[in-house]
C-alpha cells in the first residue's frame, strides 16, 4: 500500500525524515518496501500484514507513528452533528446482520469539476487517478480515514431514497466498470425502490454515479459483514479498494467522522451544502476488554522483554486500546479486529519495545535429540544408491489422471473395498495433474524422458516418497505409504570416460535393489518370476521379503515404452519402503571361522532353459546335507552347440566340515548324490 | 716365460678381435629385438672366453711352463687378462641389460593423467543435502525429528492451529484439496499438533517435509515444496529462545558470523509473530560482492527466511496444553527458497525436473 510521507506529516507533528519513519514502521511491523520520491513528496511502499486493516490509510499509519515518537494525532473525531435517525425515511435496511451500519448524507447544488492541485497532488503521489471533485473526495477520504465511501446522484435514484437488502436470484446491475453483472441471494445490494444501485461494499453502479450533470449527491458511509463482502467479491471475481477494506474490516466508529470530513471538503470544493444526514446504526459496536494481572509481567514471560508497566500502558493507550485505572483490564477500540487476547496486547507493547531489544538465549539443556526411528537406514540406503552411481529425484505428488490403472502398484496400497480407489484433487495448478500418485513410476518415466530429450541416455534414478490411495476406514483419511522406486536405462558409466562400459540390464536393476535393501538390513530378500501390467512378460519378478510380497521389478512393457518414445530398455523396480522398514532386522550372528580347508566343485548343467537358478539352489539345499555349505552361480551359457530351449547354468558347490578335514573320495561321493538328486528332479545333469 | 706370455696375449688379441663389433656398440635406434640378439651373442661369447674350457683358463696350465720364479708374476699376469676379458663382457652386458630394461620401463610408461577406473557417483537431491544437515544441527541441539500425514483434515491443517473457517488461508485458492474434502496440508505445522498429541509436553521437535500450496509453476513459485518447521514447548520458554535458536542453527550452517533479524509479522498460529531474516552468506551482510551487488540478498545485506513467534495459546489449548503453564516457539521455513538462494539458482522448478545436469551438481 502506497503512503505520502506530506500526508502523514498533515495528521501528525514529526521531525522524521521520510527515510526515518520507513525505518521505525519496518521495525515495528509495518515493512516499507519501497520509498519512492514523487515531486516534493515520498511515498513509502508498505507491505501490510492481512490483520493489521487499520493501517490501510495514512491515519491508521499516522497512529503507529504516534505511539513510536510519543505524540498526538491531528485528527479529532467530532461527533457534534444532529442525527437524523428516528422517522427518517431515507434509508431502510432489511438485512441489519450484513449491513450494521449505513449513514447517509444529502449534499445540495454541487458543482462537478475538477478538484484543485493540493487534492490532484495528493491522489497521484499514492498512484490513484483523478476523475472529479466529488469521486477525489471520496476517494481522497478512503485513504486518510480508510472508509470507503460512496456517493449517487440524488436525483437519478428512483423514489429519492435507499433499500439495503439482499439481492433477488438473477437481479442485474450495470457496475462503475461497465459490466453488467449477475447477483445472486447472498450477496447485499444497495437499492433504490426499483432496483439495485450498488453492490455493497464492492461497486457502486454506473446509472446511478457522479456525472458532470450530477447537482444533488446523497454520499453513503456504512459498514457492512467482512465475511459476506469478501464471499460477494470472489463470487464476482471483483475486488475492488473498497472490498479489500471491508472484508478485513473498517472502523465502524469512524463512519461519522469519515461522512463530516468528506461532506466538509464538497462544500467547500464544490460549493455544496450539507442537508439531510441520517445514520441507521442497528448492531451497535460494543467495545471488548481483556483482563491482564501483570502486563509488564506478561510480555516478560512471552518475550523476555523487561517493560515497565507504565510505559507498556503508553504504548497500548497509544494505539486506541485504553487501560483502567489499575492498569488490569484493556480495552480495544473500534479499529482493531485483530485483537483479543493478552497475548495480542503482548505483541503490541513488543513490537513497540523492539524485536532488536530481545536477547539471543538458548532453551535451558533438555534431552538427547533423536532422529525419526528410520531415518538413518533411509539415509544408508540412499548413499548406497547414490554411491551405484544413481541420482535422486524428487517429482509432483500429483500426476496426470492418463496414468490411471497403467501401472500397477505396490501391494496393498489400493483398498479394494473402496470405489474410487484413487485419491483426486478438486482442481490443479498444473494441466491434468489432478490424482495424487498411488505409484512414482509416472514421475520418475517423465524424468526418464526429459533427461533422453537433453541427450541423457544412461541414466540411474531413484526416488523415496509417498504414494497415495483411497482407504475405507473410520475416518476415511486416504492411506499414504512411503516407497522406494528405481529406474534404470542406458550403460555403465565409467566417470571421466566418454564411452559406456557396457549396457544395463535387468540384473544391474536388481543388483541396484538388492544393494539398497541390505543397506536397510534386509538380506533375504526374493525375487520369482511374475506378471505385472506394465512390465515386459518374461522379465518380471515379484520382489518378497520374509514371505510378503512387497514389490516388483522389470523391464518396461514394449507399449508403455512406445508411449514415452523409449528406444532402449527401461528397467524399473517399486517397492514398499516403509513395509520393508517395518520389518525387523535379522541380529547378527557370529559363527566361528573353520580351522578346515573347503574343497569347492564347479558343475556345468545341462537342461531347460526355463530351470531356474533359485530352483537349482533350493534343489541342493532342500537335501540338507550338512557338509555342503554354500551353493553359489558361477555363469550360464547358452547358445551355439546347445539345443533351442536348452541352457547351461554352472554353479560352485562348497563342501567343507567344521571338525576335520574332509577327504576327496567323501566329498566325491556327496557331490555325485546331490547332481544325481538334481538329474532326478530338475532333469538336469553335468554338461562334461 | 716370453713365449708363454706371448700365448696369453694371443689369447686376448683373439678375444679382442672377436669382442671388437660389441667393444663400440652403437645402438641409437636400435630395435629391442635387436639389442635382446646382441645380448644373446655377448652371451655365448661369455661362455667361449670365461668358461673352463676358454682359451683363457686353458692359459693358466702354462704357469708350470714359467721358471718357477716367474710364476707368480706370470699367474698375475694371466689372472689380470682374464679378469680383463670378463669385464669387457660384463660391461657390454650390463650395458645391453640397461638398454633392455629402459626400453621396457619406457614401453610400460603410463599415462596418468588419464581418468581413474571408477563408476561414475550417484547424487542425493540437494533438498535431501539441506534437509540432512539441518537435521543434523537440531538433533545435536537436543530436538527430535518428526514427520506425519501429508493429507490432512481440516482440524489439523487449519482448526487446530488457530486457523477459523472464513479465515482468508482456508480458501481454496491457497489450499489443494481432495474430491473428499481433505486439504494438502499446506504448512508441515500440522505436525506440531499430532506430534504434541503423540508426545506431550515439553516437546522440541523439528518437522521437515512436503508441503503443498496452489501456485502455478513458474521461476519463483511451485505448487509442492518442502518446509522445515521447528516447535519447543516447555516452561518459561521466551521469544528470546526463539531469537536464541534461530540464530544458533543458522551459525552453524553458515558460519560464526552469521546474524539474524526479527519483524513484527502475523500467523494466525503464532502470538506474537516474527519474520526474520539472515545476514547474507555471500556478502556477509555488506550487500556487495567482489564490488558487484551482491546476488542472493539483492544487494540488501539480508535473506528472509522464514515466520516464527510464539505459540499461539489456542494451539496449544487444541492439543490440551495450559498456555497458563506452557510456553513455546515455533519457526519455519522452505527448503526450496533457501537452496535456489544458496546456489543461485533463478528458476525454482529445476527442483523436480531431476535433470541430471542440475542434480549432478551437488554433492
Amino acid at each position: 500500500m502506497n503512503i505520502s510521507y506530506n500526508w502523514l506529516k498533515d495528521l501528525i507533528d514529526t521531525d522524521m525524515t521520510a527515510d526515518d519513519v520507513a525505518a521505525q514502521l519496518t521495525r515495528v511491523g509495518l515493512a516499507v518496501e519501497g520509498i519512492h520520491p514523487h515531486h516534493d513528496d515520498y511515498v513509502l511502499d508498505i507491505d501490510l500484514t492481512s490483520n493489521r486493516p487499520d493501517c490501510l490509510s495514512h491515519l491508521g499509519v499516522a497512529r503507529e507513528i504516534t505511539a513510536i515518537t510519543n505524540s498526538q494525532l491531528r485528527i479529532t473525531n467530532d461527533k457534534g452533528q444532529s442525527l437524523k435517525t428516528e422517522g427518517q425515511t431515507l434509508v431502510t435496511i432489511q438485512d441489519t446482520d450484513l449491513c450494521n451500519r449505513f449513514t447517509a448524507r444529502i449534499i445540495r447544488n454541487v458543482k462537478i469539476g475538477p478538484s484543485p492541485q493540493w487534492l490532484v497532488d495528493r491522489l497521484e503521489a499514492i498512484g490513484e487517478r483523478p476523475i472529479n471533485n466529488v469521486a477525489d473526495i471520496t476517494n481522497f477520504v478512503m485513504h486518510e480515514h480508510g472508509q470507503p465511501m460512496h456517493s449517487f446522484d440524488l436525483d437519478r435514484l428512483s423514489g429519492g431514497r435507499i433499500i439495503v437488502r439482499k439481492a433477488t436470484a438473477g437481479e442485474k446491475i450495470t457496475t462503475l466498470d461497465e459490466v453488467e453483472r449477475e447477483l445472486d441471494a447472498t450477496m447485499l445490494a444497495i437499492c433504490d425502490v426499483e432496483k439495485p444501485v450498488a453492490i455493497c461494499g464492492v461497486i457502486g453502479g454506473l446509472d446511478s454515479s457522479i456525472t458532470d450533470s450530477t447537482v444533488n449527491v446523497l454520499l453513503e458511509v456504512a459498514y457492512f459483514k467482512r465475511e459476506n463482502i469478501r464471499a460477494t467479491s470472489r463470487k464476482l471475481g471483483l475486488a475492488t479498494e473498497a472490498s479489500y477494506r471491508f472484508e478485513r474490516g473498517v472502523d465502524i466508529e469512524n463512519i461519522i467522522a469519515a461522512s463530516d470530513r468528506a461532506t466538509q471538503l464538497i462544500c467547500e470544493l464544490a460549493g455544496g451544502e450539507a442537508d439531510d444526514f441520517v445514520d441507521v446504526y442497528s448492531n451497535k459496536f460494543v467495545a471488548n476488554a481483556v483482563t491482564s494481572a501483570d502486563i509488564s509481567e506478561s510480555v516478560k514471560r512471552l518475550t523476555g522483554l523487561s517493560v515497565e508497566t507504565g510505559e507498556c500502558v503508553r504504548i497500548l493507550n497509544a494505539l486506541g486500546i485504553t487501560a483502567s485505572d489499575d492498569n488490569k483490564s484493556f480495552t480495544f477500540p473500534s479499529w482493531r479486529h485483530d485483537i483479543a487476547i493478552e497475548e495480542d496486547l503482548v505483541e503490541e507493547v513488543a513490537r513497540h519495545a523492539g524485536y532488536e531489544n530481545i536477547t539471543n538465549e538458548l532453551p535451558p539443556a533438555y534431552g538427547a535429540g533423536e532422529y525419526q526411528r528410520s531415518e538413518p537406514r533411509k539415509k544408508r540406503l540412499r548413499e548406497t544408491l547414490a554411491d551405484m552411481g544413481f541420482d535422486e529425484a524428487i517429482t509432483y505428488s500429483f500426476i496426470d489422471t492418463r496414468h490411471d490403472g497403467v501401472f500397477e502398484n505396490v501391494p496393498e496400497l489400493l483398498d479394494e473395498q473402496v470405489e474410487d480407489k484413487y485419491i483426486t484433487l478438486q482442481d490443479s495448478v498444473i494441466d491434468g495433474a489432478l490424482r495424487m500418485r498411488p505409484s512414482i513410476l509416472p514421475g520418475l518415466l517423465d524424468a526418464v524422458r526429459l533427461n533422453l530429450n537433453f541427450q541423457r541416455r544412461d541414466l540411474k534414478l531413484f526416488e523415496i516418497g509417498k504414494v497415495f490411495a483411497a482407504h475405507a476406514g473410520e475416518d476415511n483419511l486416504p492411506n499414504e505409504r512411503e516407497i522406494l522406486t528405481i529406474g534404470v536405462t542406458g550403460g555403465e558409466i565409467s566417470e571421466g570416460k566418454a564411452v559406456i562400459v557396457r549396457e544395463l540390464d535387468l540384473y544391474d536393476a536388481k543388483g541396484a535393489l538388492e544393494a539398497a535393501l541390505d543397506a536397510v538390513g534386509v538380506s533375504n530378500a526374493d525375487f520369482t518370476a511374475a506378471e505385472v501390467k506394465h512390465l515386459r512378460i518374461g522379465q518380471t519378478a515379484a520382489v518378497w521379503v520374509d514371505g510378503s510380497r512387497v514389490g516388483y521389478i522389470g523391464r518396461l512393457s514394449d507399449e508403455i515404452a512406445a508411449g514415452y518414445k523409449f528406444k532402449q530398455p527401461v528397467y524399473v523396480a517399486e517397492v514398499d519402503l516403509q513395509a520393508i522398514l517395518d520389518i525387523a532386522t535379522i541380529p547378527i550372528a557370529y559363527r566361528p571361522l573353520s580351522k578346515y580347508p573347503a574343497i569347492t566343485r564347479d558343475v556345468s548343467l545341462l537342461g531347460d532353459r526355463n530351470v531356474s537358478f533359485s530352483a537349482i539352489r533350493d534343489a541342493v539345499t532342500e537335501q540338507n546335507f550338512e557338509l555342503c555349505r554354500k551353493v553359489s552361480f558361477v555363469d550360464v551359457y547358452e547358445g551355439k552347440g546347445l539345443q533351442e530351449n536348452e541352457r547351461s547354468i554352472t554353479i560352485r558347490l562348497e563342501y567343507r566340515s567344521d571338525e576335520r578335514t574332509l577327504i576327496e573320495d567323501e566329498v566325491e561321493a556327496l557331490h555325485k548324490e546331490i547332481l544325481a538328486h538334481l538329474e532326478q528332479k530338475l532333469a538336469i545333469k553335468p554338461r562334461f | 716365460m716370453s713365449e708363454e706370455r706371448a700365448r696369453v696375449e694371443a689369447v686376448m688379441t683373439a678375444f679382442l678381435n672377436e669382442f671388437a663389433p660389441y667393444a663400440g656398440l652403437n645402438l641409437s635406434g636400435a630395435s629391442l629385438d635387436d639389442v635382446e640378439s646382441k645380448l644373446r651373442e655377448v652371451a655365448e661369447l661369455k661362455i667361449r672366453h670365461t668358461g673352463k674350457k676358454s682359451p683363457i683358463s686353458g692359459a693358466m696350465n702354462l704357469v708350470g711352463k714359467v721358471a718357477p720364479n716367474e710364476r707368480a708374476g706370470f699367474g698375475q699376469f694371466v689372472q689380470s687378462v682374464q679378469k680383463d676379458i670378463a669385464a669387457k663382457i660384463d660391461r657390454v652386458e650390463k650395458t645391453l641389460n640397461e638398454i633392455i630394461t629402459n626400453a621396457k620401463i619406457e614401453s610400460e610408461r603410463l599415462d596418468v593423467t588419464l581418468p581413474g577406473r571408477r563408476p561414475r557417483t550417484g547424487h542425493l537431491h540437494p533438498i535431501t543435502i539441506l534437509r540432512q544437515k539441518i537435521e543434523d544441527i537440531f538433533v545435536s541441539m537436543g530436538y527430535a525429528i518428526e514427520d506425519d500425514r501429508e493429507i490432512e483434515t481440516d482440524h489439523y491443517n487449519f482448526d487446530a492451529l488457530n486457523i477459523p473457517e472464513g479465515h482468508p488461508a482456508r480458501e481454496s485458492q491457497d489450499t489443494f484439496y481432495t474430491t473428499q474434502g481433505f486439504a494438502l496440508r499446506s504448512q508441515t505445522s500440522t505436525v506440531q499438533i499430532r506430534a504434541m498429541e503423540r508426545r506431550g509436553v515439553p516437546i522440541r521437535i523439528i518437522a521437515p517435509g512436503k508441503v503443498f500450496r496452489r501456485d502455478t509453476p513458474d521461476m519463483t513459485h511451485v505448487p509442492m515444496f518442502h518446509q522445515i518447521e521447528g516447535l519447543c514447548v516447555d516452561k518459561g520458554i521466551t521469544m528470546a529462545h526463539l531469537k536464541g535458536t534461530v540464530t544458533e542453527w543458522l551459525k552453524r550452517l553458515f558460519g560464526e558470523d552469521t546474524v539474524t533479524r526479527f519483524r513484527p509479522s502475523y500467523f494466525p498460529f503464532t502470538e506474537p509473530s516474527a519474520e526474520f531474516d539472515f545476514s547474507c552468506f555471500k556478502c556477509h551482510g555488506t550487500g556487495k560482492f567482489e564490488s558487484d551487488r551482491c546476488r542472493p540478498c539483492k544487494g540488501s545485506g539480508w535473506i528472509e527466511l522464514g515466520g516464527s513467534g510464539m505459540v499461539h495459546p489456542n494451539v496449544l489449548r487444541a492439543v490440551g496444553v495450559d498456555p497458563t503453564v506452557y510456553s513455546g516457539f515455533a519457526f519455519g521455513f522452505g527448503l526450496e527458497r533457501m537452496t535456489a538462494l544458496m546456489y543461485s539458482i533463478d528458476d525454482i522448478r529445476h527442483m523436480f525436473e531431476n535433470d541430471v545436469r542440475f542434480l549432478e551438481q551437488f554433492k
